[in-house]
């Protein structure tokens, strides 16, 4: 009995897939070259001001969320998506260097978004200056269907003079 | 071939077969016309339902209680079945020449008489293998030599390191045996191998399908039994030389093996030991994200690795007790690809990391795997008690070059009493018992019943958390009963209770973190894991039939199977370094449940074979790591959140097979395999599993045997697998496209005066091929298969009788 049960439901459930429906398979986009975008590959950025996280991100379906990450890159660990390489510095042990981490919404709905985030790079910590040179800018996107699409910049944030 | 079949049958699911009561000996040697041995021919006398198979050298051994007149019957595949009237009334030496048959069959899979009387014998599909497939189809690890199978397929990271997966499902749903005893290690990571050493392999079984009836938990998706080597006969002393060389990565390895038996004492000892350097790829270089990262001489850096096994057994045979110990440690160390662990493409200095293509840097991981197994069989008139008791360690170390995320501090703090390189690390005790009863006094029925009993202890070291410390229990409870219907058919019916515990424990960052309450800002050690307590119960069953009639064999079979969710799967808080996701548990999961409907048709005559062994399967909740939309801001790079969930699944396929022997000398072979799954429920609705396996077939042409002066059972042959394109993807993977690959074996066995030397070339990718195999792991950073590989083995076995 069991087993003829089973056998229906299996059956039923041929059936019942076989109008599969059309997936998403495309992932979404960050495009850093929209003349608007900032930072761009190479771009020095400087501690104590705020500067404009501007790009443009699309899907097909649904954007989802998106993260930034700011981290130190003395050790020339981490490497841009970029083609365009730029001059790194020195290698360096890091004193105190900055980090940023921070994931932001999109509204529900769009398939095209005009980030535009205010960023605040402090001079400082408790434990004194930044240290300035070469950092890495990390951009995550994902869509809603959670496919995401990353992009790393290299970067420089200095002190000014 | 169909009576041997038949009668064959009876010898039930143990390949060491019961040994009846006393006194006389029976032995002899089996070869076929020209004199060569014929190892693992079946002599069975049907009267006392007693038989053995024939060791390397071609010789039998039964013991027989009673004097009297038996018939006889030797069996070897590809042979006619020999039957004679032996009158036993002392000790008796009998040697038997078997005529080889004009047509044999079922090359692709092995020629064994075991294997075809196991596959006709169980409901669920079967695929049987023996050290000899391992031997001519030798990948870089066990998961992947035995990819020609089909149905199976690997997950694999590098060239040494991989997964068996079985009709597309993996990891925890796949469960290894090895001596009887489940195989325990960090099962879950997709970046780890098995820790098996395939040349101490001797005999392989492959259960196609849920299978949890015998095994318990994770044997969900089938299992892969490993046995180590058969016990040698009497009063003989000898071993094997393994050589291994391959061209792709430069791989030297070597196998030694020795045995020795008394009359009733033996042992056998085995080492292993293989170096290899960083496998080729066809391609320059290669992109992860829209990042290209260059290869130095096409060579993955940082892949080299090395294995290094050590294999002892030894034990007591009597007529109706046999106890075995089995040792062992295998170690392996190997390389990541230097570019992509961590958190975000790595830039590495190139100038250290291309001065060898041997040395292993970081990234790096090492495994050593200890085994202490004991497996004693006791028979009376008709009763049979086997009992396996297990300890395992399997100690797992991920190390990489510190590099702060998160609010780790910038630098290492010297104060912390941990080592900044350590990644991760993994310590897990296992303890195992299983007790095994049959009783066939009952005409027509055979009885088997067993319990299963286990304990982890799992601890964690390293400065990227994962996964918690925990310990689990599990015991279950089974009875399966084998009713002869007719001649013709057979059914399999059985139940089985599980319960299992699992208790992980609370983890807390080693390095503190800012934290802003109502605009206060405070240093805190963050909780990454609470404390759980878990306990599943479950009842499996299964019930099959099994009809074999002349050359048409059909089998069928339902069954329920269950598996419990791991501690990964319930309490994973971290960054997963290899495809830069930080993956996230769910504590409230339930024990995942199958149910699977299994058919198979053969039919098998003359000069061709022909089968399909179809299977729809349904999970009403697997457990599935989802890629979400969020972002994790707390700990790595702000990297995409997965989180584990469950979804209803739906999954169909199967495999097909034709054979044909067109002359004599040559056989033609297609394999087929196909998969589709589909997720009913959740979020991924209407998406398939990730790493699903594309539609996939093998085209094989054989030449054998060819025979020369010195070499003997010579063979040429040719593999085409054609894999279809994989369209059907789930984040975070790609579509990966179709791929022809050709491959071509040669071998023979050589007579140097009294020793015997057996060769077996192959080479992989023949064409260089740049492919990508939609179930690696490095797929998912577009890393291609590796190109051409000639692999070289010889194996040289040697024996002599003591005196």
């Amino acid at each position: 009995m069991k087993k003829i049960l089973f056998i229906a439901m299996l059956t039923s459930l041929i059936i019942a897939c076989s109008d599969s429906k059309d997936i998403d398979d495309i992932k979404p986009e960050i495009d850093t070259n929209v003349s608007f975008a900032f930072p761009k590959q190479c771009t020095t950025l400087y501690f104590g001001e705020d500067f404009n996280f501007s790009a443009l991100f699309t899907d097909n379906i649904e954007l989802g969320s998106y993260s930034i990450s700011l981290h130190n890159n003395f050790d020339h660990h981490s490497h841009s998506t970029e083609v365009t390489e730029c001059e790194l510095g020195e290698i360096k042990t890091p004193v105190n260097p900055f980090t940023f981490i921070q994931d932001f919404e999109i509204p529900d709905n769009l398939t095209e978004y005009e980030a535009n985030q205010s960023i605040t790079i402090p001079t400082g910590d408790e434990n004194g200056l930044f240290d300035e040179g070469d950092y890495h800018f990390f951009i995550s996107l994902t869509d809603k269907q959670g496919w995401s699409t990353q992009k790393g910049l290299s970067i420089k944030i200095m002190h000014r003079e | 071939m169909n009576r041997f079949y038949m009668l064959f049958i009876l010898l039930g699911m143990y390949f060491v077969s019961a040994y009846s009561q006393e006194s006389y000996i029976f032995s002899g040697k089996v070869t076929d016309h020209k004199n060569v041995t014929l190892p693992g021919a079946s002599v069975y006398i049907p009267a006392i339902d007693n038989g053995v198979f024939t060791d390397s050298n071609g010789n039998y051994h039964l013991h027989i209680a009673k004097k009297g007149t038996y018939v006889v019957q030797v069996s070897f595949l590809g042979y006619d079945t020999y039957t004679d009237t032996i009158m036993i009334t002392a000790n008796t030496k009998h040697n038997i020449k078997l005529t080889a048959l004009a047509m044999s069959l079922q090359e692709v899979v092995v020629k064994d008489n075991y294997a075809a009387s196991r596959k006709k014998e169980e409901s669920l599909n079967v695929e049987v293998v023996n050290n000899k497939f391992i031997q001519q189809n030798l990948g870089g690890s066990l998961s992947q030599s035995l990819e020609r199978l089909p149905g199976v397929s690997m997950i694999g990271i590098g060239s040494g390191q991989s997964k068996p997966v079985i009709r597309g499902l993996g990891f925890n749903r796949v469960l290894v045996v090895e001596n009887n005893i489940k195989h325990e290690g960090q099962q879950w990571g997709s970046d780890h191998g098995l820790e098996i050493d395939q040349f101490a392999a001797n005999r392989i079984e492959v259960i196609k399908g849920p299978a949890s009836l015998m095994y318990g938990s994770d044997a969900i998706g089938g299992v892969i039994d490993v046995k180590q080597s058969e016990i040698p006969t009497p009063n003989t002393v000898g071993g094997q030389v393994n050589l291994i060389g391959k061209s792709n990565n430069n791989l030297v390895g070597s196998s030694v093996n020795v045995f020795i038996r008394k009359n009733k004492l033996f042992a056998d000892l085995r080492g292993t030991v293989m170096d290899y350097g960083d496998y080729k790829v066809p391609t320059d270089s290669i992109s992860i994200y829209s990042y290209k990262a260059g290869l130095h001489d096409h060579l993955m850096r940082n892949t080299a690795g090395k294995e290094q096994d050590v294999h002892f057994s030894f034990g007591l045979i009597q007529p109706d007790f046999q106890t075995r110990f089995f040792v062992s440690n295998v170690y392996t160390k190997s390389g990541f690809f230097a570019n992509t662990h961590g958190l975000e493409p790595q830039r590495v200095n190139t100038e250290v990391h291309d001065k060898s293509s041997r040395d292993i840097l970081f990234p790096y991981q090492s495994v050593n795997h200890s085994k202490l197994i004991n497996k004693t069989i006791k028979t009376w008139d008709g009763i049979r008690l086997e009992t396996d008791i297990g300890v395992q360690r399997n100690l797992r170390r991920e190390k990489s070059k510190y590099i702060a995320h998160g609010d780790m501090p910038a630098n290492f703090p010297e104060t912390l009493n941990m080592d900044p390189d350590m990644e991760r690390e993994f310590d897990k005790y296992i303890y195992s018992a299983n007790v095994k009863t049959s009783y066939s006094k009952i005409e027509r029925l055979k009885l088997f019943s067993g319990i299963n009993a286990e304990y982890q202890n799992n601890s964690i070291g390293g400065r990227g958390f994962i996964i918690p410390d925990y310990n689990l229990w599990s015991m279950g409870l089974h009875l399966v009963s084998k009713y002869t219907l007719s001649d013709r058919s057979k059914l399999q019916a059985g139940i089985r209770f599980d319960r299992g515990a699992i208790n992980t424990k609370e983890y807390y960052d080693w390095f503190p973190s800012t934290v802003e309450q109502n605009g206060v800002e405070t240093e805190e050690y963050l909780q990454r894991a609470d404390k759980i307590n878990k306990v599943y119960e479950n009842i499996s069953w299964s019930l099959g039939y099994v009809y074999n009639h002349q050359a048409l064999s059909l089998k069928s079979n339902i069954g329920k199977s269950f598996r419990m969710p791991i501690a990964k799967e319930l309490a994973a808080n971290g960054v997963n370094y290899h495809r830069f996701s930080y993956e996230v548990g769910k504590s409230d999961l339930d024990a995942e449940v199958s149910y699977q409907l299994d058919m198979g048709a053969e039919y098998n005559k003359n000069h061709f074979a022909i089968g399909i062994t179809p299977f729809v399967n349904f999970f009403p909740n697997y457990i599935y790591l989802n890629p979400s939309d969020k972002h994790d801001s707390q700990y790595g790079l702000g990297n995409q959140i997965f989180y584990y969930t469950q979804s209803s699944v739906f999954r169909y396929g199967g495999e097909m097979h034709f054979h044909w022997e067109v002359i004599p000398q040559l056989q033609l072979g297609i394999m087929g395999e196909y998969v589709y799954s589909q997720q009913l429920s959740g979020e991924k609705e209407g998406f398939t599993l990730p790493f699903s396996p594309p539609p996939s077939a093998l085209f094989s042409v054989k030449y054998q045997p060819i025979h020369f002066n010195l070499a003997h059972n010579a063979y040429l042959s040719m593999d085409y697998r054609m894999t279809a394109a994989q369209n059907q993807i789930v984040p975070p993977e790609n579509k990966t496209d179709g791929y022809q690959v050709l491959t071509l074996n040669a071998g023979a066995d050589f007579q140097l005066g009294n020793q015997q030397i057996n060769v077996s070339v192959s080479v992989h990718n023949v064409l260089n091929t740049k492919y990508y195999n939609h179930t690696s792991y490095y797929r998912l950073i577009n890393v291609p298969e590796s190109g051409r590989n000639a692999v070289l083995t010889i194996s040289i076995p040697f024996s002599a009788h003591m005196h």
